[in-house]
């Protein structure tokens, strides 16, 4: 990994990654919603055409559910995971500190000021949902609260307003959508390239030429749910790089955030609420102990000792 | 034929201006809402220091030349106000003077244990804070709005436009530290 100097520089690389990250994932569900049409078009005909009108219609078909459910997703998803995690909303007088720090990452951010929620928990985690600029939410646990200085609550917030500010949010939930599909469509064609292949066995006209692209989708099918899987945490991993050279950005010092995440990687603990669905949202993974080493690839959130040596190559103490 | 290029190039013109004054507008905004912004924070901590002061004069009665400087630098500061390039420096000075009762107040626990006091320190450290953060903001704001006008090509139509140079909001670097307070 290069080191990165600046906060503006750190930003940019990771928002081309992320870019990268998401044009993989849709020539990924275009490949497969294409392989998909061009076995239904050959499958009638003894003819294997080069370039399938159905699989282009397929790939569409695709692009459209997934914009669909995407908005879906969007319009409720917000307001599950706020109650699934039991947040309650405070006011000022509530967390007068946690409420004016917030205030500040709000004004340093120019993004509106967010509602403030806070999760009745001792485990030590913090998340924010919002699928617009405005209107967001940030929520951090009681035992949060009671553990960090004002320095290392900023530092959080700070972190938490960059995921709105970025609207990693919406990311997720679009990048969600794509991988579920992919995996749905994948899990279907296998199902029935199941009962097709049968069916063709007694059927002595299969064309050789439709025998490569079953295998093809066959492989196809196998690895693309895992593929989309991996960019979708790879995902994951660069919003959570983003967001931290973000919150430097916006408090122009590394330091509360870096002694903030040295607190969270000992005393993150897993509580009820969570669930992988919602995990990606958390400032550090809330569901996996820290002993235990998730394999890099599918994990949601970077390993915290790599996050703190990259916040203090952005300037940080030491 | 010449009749159609000239008035092709004349709306290319045209559609290009539009788009030089719409990026220009929406530039100019972000910086004065931030400005406001910074108003705001600068008031409440005009109101907030008398507050502190009425609070504290008791208990440091031997202190009467460092609350009267607060009080002093306060006043200028409230005259200063609305002017970016007045109110920086006016503006610094109160902060130093507020650091300096600061500094003195540790050396009254009883101030430590009033809740009064606790609460006050904790809306002045905010305040501190939305200033320093809404002036990151403002000149961040007011940089990308003057590199914006002086770029090319907008700089050929920014002045006759009515677009004119932002002031930056400078208060000396070490200002923007947050008073070191102990009673937290």
């Amino acid at each position: 990994m290069a080191a990165t100097t600046d906060f503006v520089a750190a930003q940019k690389e990771n928002r081309r990654n992320t870019l990268l990250l998401l044009v993989a994932l849709t020539a990924l569900a275009a490949l497969v919603g294409y392989l998909v049409g061009w076995i239904l078009e050959t499958e009638g005909s003894d003819t294997m055409p080069a370039v399938s009108t159905l699989g282009i219609g397929a790939a569409g078909l695709l692009a459209a559910v997934s914009v669909v459910w995407s908005l879906i997703s969007l319009a409720v998803g917000d307001r599950m995971v706020l109650a699934m995690a039991g947040a309650k909303q405070i006011e000022k007088e509530d967390a007068p500190q946690l409420y004016n720090v917030v205030e500040e990452m709000a004004i340093a951010s120019g993004v509106p000021m967010p509602r403030v929620m806070v999760l009745e928990t001792d485990a030590l985690n913090a998340f924010a949902t919002g699928n617009r600029v405005g209107g967001g939410t940030i929520a951090v646990t009681r035992g949060l609260l009671n553990t960090l200085s004002r320095d290392e609550l900023q530092g959080v917030v700070a972190h938490e307003m960059a995921h709105l500010a970025n609207l990693d949010t919406r990311y997720m939930v679009i990048v969600g959508v794509t991988v579920g599909l992919i995996a749905l469509v994948c899990d279907m064609s296998l199902r029935t390239l199941n009962w097709g292949s049968t069916q063709r066995r007694s059927d002595s006209k299969g064309s050789s030429g439709g025998g490569i692209l079953i295998i093809v989708l066959l492989v196809v099918a196998i690895l693309a749910p895992l593929a989309a899987k991996a960019v979708q945490m790879a995902v994951s991993r660069q919003r959570e790089y983003l967001a931290d050279a973000t919150s430097v950005q916006f408090t122009r010092s590394p330091n509360g955030l870096i002694s903030a995440l040295g607190k969270l990687g000992e005393k993150a603990a897993p509580f009820p609420g969570v669930s992988r669905a919602t995990q990606h949202l958390f400032i550090v993974n809330p569901i996996h102990e820290f002993t235990s080493k998730t394999p890099a690839l599918l994990a949601t959130h970077p390993d915290i000792q790599d996050r703190i040596s990259r916040l203090r190559n952005l300037g940080g103490r030491d | 034929m010449s009749f159609w290029i000239v008035l092709g190039i004349l709306a290319a013109i045209g559609v290009w201006l539009i788009a030089v004054y719409n990026g220009l507008v929406g530039a100019r905004n972000q910086g004065q809402t931030a400005w406001s912004q910074i108003d705001v924070q600068l008031k409440r901590r005009h109101d907030l220091i008398p507050n502190l002061v009425q609070v504290v004069k008791d208990a440091m009665g031997y202190e009467q030349e460092t609350l009267t400087k607060v009080i002093q630098a306060r006043n200028s500061a409230v005259a200063a106000s609305g002017n970016p390039a007045q109110a920086g420096p006016a503006e610094a000075a109160l902060t130093t003077a507020t650091r300096g009762l600061f500094a003195l107040m540790e050396n009254y626990p009883q101030l430590k244990a009033n809740e009064n006091v606790m609460q006050l320190q904790e809306e002045l450290t905010t305040t501190e804070n939305k200033i320093a953060f809404s002036r990151q903001f403002y000149n961040d704001s007011v940089n990308a709005y003057n590199t914006r006008r002086q770029s090319f090509p907008a700089v050929l139509a920014a002045a006759s436009l009515g677009f004119g140079p932002m002031d930056l909001f400078s208060m000396p670097e070490t200002e923007r530290e947050v008073p070191k307070v102990a009673l937290r």
